[in-house]
């Protein structure tokens, strides 16, 4: 799978979640809790974000990424393993 | 098969609270941020209050409505705790002095952050199904208070995050063949477990972690621990087995977001059915939660108690209990609540109980946090004036109200007032 697919599947749960962000242009340098995405919505895009590529691996191996985009490239490693 | 369960359940939600909103005004937090913590107050230990006194405060009401007979049957006390005094004496010995209770007793202690009372009930319901003391009953109590050093203004925006939830309370249960709250489903049972760093109390009066692991954490293992339970018991069905559902409640917004997950993951439901599904089965469950803080160890019991006291028990109602304890471990269980127990409760006057607390001001509750009587772990002796504290003598409905008076030679010595 291409980054770019796991980058935009990632956003679209964002967006699923957290409606209010549904116009704002993203970036990779982008932090959720920067955006003002509570702690229980951001752990809910990353749980959603994995169902949705099919990837059965514990959330907690995503903990540290500073921003979506290194959220993005820890999940499509995990992919690509 | 034999019957075990919780024949009586005693709370104390402490002496004093604060508001948690005036709390956030108070401390410039971003009020919107933290509506999602679902909380209204917390219970505030007062310096004279410590684990002991929150357990025998709690167990004492449930005690004295025992016969003489009955009460000698408690052949095991089991305190549940991450707040504890000491390394090596265990709080349960003090608990049994000041509740008077016969001494061919197992008095210890058991630790596993907040999973510590499920496990100290399973140990009794264990005890119990064991057979080798018919008509023994145990005593279980989960208590625990956030109490923590705020030397300075450093210290306060570090515990900014967590001081709103943090919550103080414990939970009496006195655990028999006689199960007139809660019997508990033999055998039903899951659990997961791993280690992982998300929370932990690695000084005696400090706390340490990452929230977006815990949250992590707790939703995995609630996911999985439940798979476990289905694993055993078969037909279980996470939307049509239980009535009611209670779950650890760090917050309630944590609750609502592991009930999401569970419904999405397990039922594949859709948004507006989660909604209903968590009002109809869960809120109940927060209303005791909501008034306390995190009690830790006792907020999966005190969400079962808010279940019993208000929600509509028409018939014998099967709750599915979740317990999560950082670190981790975690268990999903179930019993039945049979039709009789919101009679059986109203005895132990729960919402009486809180509403009877004192209000702290913000200024009289950064004096308690700041205070130099507060007592550290370790305190070799001291001296306390526990009726000059705020909300001391509010009394707890009738019975007296036990607190810590001295310490001398590292020995606690308490008071009923």
């Amino acid at each position: 799978m291409e980054p770019d697919t796991v980058f935009a599947t990632l956003l679209a749960q964002i967006r699923d979640v957290v409606p209010e962000l549904g116009a704002h242009a993203f970036a990779r340098s982008d932090s959720m809790a920067d955006l003002g995405v509570n702690s229980i919505e951001r752990s809910e895009v990353l749980l959603l974000t994995l169902d949705a590529l099919g990837l059965k691996v514990s959330p907690i191996a995503f903990h540290g990424a500073r921003n979506i985009g290194e959220l993005s490239d820890l999940i499509h490693a995990k992919l690509a393993a | 098969m034999s019957s075990v369960g919780i024949e009586a359940l005693g709370v104390y939600g402490g002496a004093a609270y604060v508001d948690v909103q005036e709390l956030c005004a108070h401390r410039g937090l971003d009020i919107q941020r933290f509506e999602n913590l679902m909380m209204r107050e917390k219970s505030v230990a007062l310096p004279c209050e410590d684990p002991v006194s929150f357990a025998v405060n709690a167990a004492r009401p449930l005690v004295d409505r025992l016969s003489e007979s009955e009460r000698d049957r408690i052949e095991m006390i089991v305190t549940c705790t991450e707040s504890g005094i000491d390394f090596g004496k265990s709080l349960s010995t003090y608990v049994h002095a000041h509740l008077g209770l016969q001494k061919a007793c197992r008095l210890f202690e058991v630790k596993q952050a907040c999973y510590s009372g499920t496990a100290g009930l399973q140990m009794a319901v264990n005890f119990i199904l064991s057979g080798t003391a018919p008509g023994a009953k145990a005593l279980v109590i989960a208590t625990d208070i956030s109490r923590f050093a705020l030397a300075d203004k450093g210290a306060i925006e570090e515990w900014a995050y967590s001081e709103p939830s943090s919550g103080a309370g414990a939970v009496a249960m006195l655990v028999s063949d006689a199960p007139h709250l809660f019997r508990i489903d033999v055998g039903a049972h899951g659990n997961h477990a791993f280690e992982v760093m998300d929370t932990c109390r690695p000084g005696p009066d400090t706390e340490a972690g990452d929230a977006d692991l815990s949250l992590m954490a707790y939703l995995e293992c609630c996911e999985h621990a439940f798979r476990d339970y289905a694993r055993r018991v078969e037909g279980a069905d996470f939307r049509d087995t239980f009535h009611y559902l209670a779950f650890h409640t760090p917050f309630g917004g944590m609750v609502k977001g592991a009930h999401r997950h569970l419904m999405r993951r397990l039922c594949k439901a859709a948004s507006s059915d989660i909604e209903a599904d968590f009002t109809r089965r869960m809120a109940a469950s927060l209303v005791y939660g909501q008034r306390v803080g995190n009690t830790a160890g006792a907020s999966v019991f005190l969400a079962l108690a808010g279940i019993i006291d208000t929600a509509d028990i028409g018939g014998p109602q099967r709750v599915g209990l979740f317990s999560y304890g950082s670190g981790c471990c975690s268990e999903f269980f179930s019993g039945v609540v049979p039709v009789d127990a919101p009679g059986r409760l109203k005895d132990a006057g729960i919402a009486a109980g809180l509403d009877r607390r004192y209000r702290l001001s913000m200024g009289e509750y950064d004096a308690i946090l700041g205070s130099t009587e507060t007592v550290r772990f370790g305190t070799r002796d001291t001296q306390l004036l526990p009726e000059t504290m705020p909300g001391i003598g509010n009394g707890v409905g009738g019975t007296p109200r036990l607190v810590l008076e001295a310490i001398a030679g590292y020995h606690r010595k308490y008071r009923w007032i």
